[in-house]
């Protein structure tokens, strides 16, 4: 069969995409393409008229477990937090009266630098800049952790806060000198992640305070806070 | 495309490639955070089996992440792109083991997490596809029987045995139809595109 023919190939690849070849057929097709590239075009523009088809599908929810195992298995936080967890707990013993004076029980795995640098500082808690913030009867409720070059914020609420429906808890960066600016959002519960604009040393280094208001919207940069809900310091951990 | 995938645009799953392309883990979450439910809806209604489906998306996705610097704006959509890939590796596993032969669908055959065969109407499907997409017109065009076929085999991932088996025709017809039905499909989209 000679597969350069035009005409074949594109009724070989609607029946690929299709998907309606036998296994030793699609076999052979999946070989054929890998040789040629107008195997490999003709297949593409049969996913382009045939894809978009697919979106009357019902979603389905996958389980947690699933973003987990690709999460290991392309090399991300899951399979570093496991190697470096089973050293770090005498570390962590060192430095718990850090953390203790702090008013931390724990510090999260997300927060943590990359295992290299952990590496280099085994007996110290990676550096990073920690927050935590109290309501007006100085009953703590956000504890906000980001490593010192990274830019994702961990958030972990110590207690629920009642957010009026439509309206987002907004996290603001209170520097030394000169304007509030906000950094994210943060859940009314539970645990989140946001991602900031730079790392927690360009944002954050001359930051003593933090604040949350309740927004209309995530507010954007040169924006003003409402009145503050909760507050705290923010301590760099190293 | 549905669900989940249509609170984000398809700049934006463009934008978290390119990121994901130079390593952007946080990224790669987003992507996935938006598009899981759609193409893990896809990847069942062909495997019919939640745990393989899940290994199908994990196959997927792990592939999205290596190949996230080949993919091509101007070549197809993003979700376009991310469907195939989980098409692609959905029909693999169908065709890759040998309980899924021609009479697999069989209800009787049910494994213990085998999902119910409660799966919407393919034609159904199609035609709902059709419209949200406006193509109604290229539809309308192909006869019933190819129509019926061209549903069975892309949203259950029937084979030509498979359709054949399902709707009680000789497998040389079902082809005949499959292939009219492709070429009109095809001379339709074309046009319109």
């Amino acid at each position: 069969m000679n597969y350069e023919r035009p005409e074949l190939l594109d009724r070989l690849a609607g029946e690929y995409v299709l998907g309606t070849m036998s296994a030793r057929v699609r076999r052979r097709f999946q070989t054929i393409q890998r040789a040629s590239p107008q195997a490999q075009q003709a297949v593409q523009a049969w996913e382009r008229r045939l894809g978009p088809l697919a979106q009357s599908v019902p979603p389905q929810q996958p389980s947690a477990g699933t973003w987990a195992a690709i999460d290991r298995r392309t090399g991300g936080a899951a399979r570093r937090s496991s190697a470096w967890l089973t050293w770090l707990k005498p570390a962590l013993g060192v430095t718990f009266g850090v953390v203790a004076t702090l008013g931390l029980v724990r510090l999260y795995p997300d927060a943590l630098l990359p295992i290299d640098k952990i590496v280099q500082s085994r007996s110290t808690l990676p550096e990073s800049y920690v927050g935590l913030l109290t309501d007006i009867g100085n009953n703590p409720v956000v504890l906000a952790s980001s490593t010192r070059h990274g830019k994702t914020m961990t958030i972990k609420m110590l207690r629920k806060v009642d957010v009026p429906a439509g309206k987002v808890l907004q996290l603001w960066a209170l520097p030394k000198d000169g304007a509030a600016f906000p950094l994210g959002v943060v859940p009314a519960e539970g645990k989140g992640t946001f991602q900031m604009a730079d790392t927690s040393e360009k944002l954050l280094s001359s930051v003593p305070r933090l604040g949350v208001s309740i927004e209309d919207a995530p507010a954007r940069a040169g924006t003003t806070p409402t009145p503050f809900v909760l507050a705290g310091n923010c301590v760099k951990l190293w | 495309m549905g669900g989940a995938a249509a609170m984000i645009s398809a700049t934006e799953l463009q934008h978290l490639l390119g990121r994901m392309a130079l390593g952007d883990r946080a990224a790669f979450r987003r992507l996935y955070d938006a598009t899981a439910p759609s193409l893990f809806g896809v990847a069942l209604r062909i495997v019919r089996q939640r745990d393989r489906a899940e290994e199908v998306l994990q196959d997927a996705f792990v592939n999205v992440w290596n190949r996230a610097g080949g993919y091509q704006a101007a070549l197809s959509q993003p979700m376009t792109w991310l469907t195939a890939i989980v098409r692609n590796r959905a029909l693999d596993e169908l065709r890759g083991s040998a309980r899924h032969a021609a009479d697999s669908l069989d209800d009787e055959q049910g494994a213990p997490h085998e999902i119910e065969d409660a799966r919407p109407n393919p034609q159904g499907l199609l035609e709902q596809a059709a419209d949200a997409l406006a193509i109604r017109g290229c539809l309308d065009e192909i006869e019933g029987p190819q129509r019926q076929c061209l549903a069975l085999a892309y949203y259950h991932g029937f084979s030509h045995s498979e359709v054949a088996g399902h709707i009680g025709s000789p497998i040389g017809s079902v082809k005949v139809w499959l292939r009219r039905g492709l070429d009109k499909l095809r001379r339709c989209l074309d046009k319109l595109a």
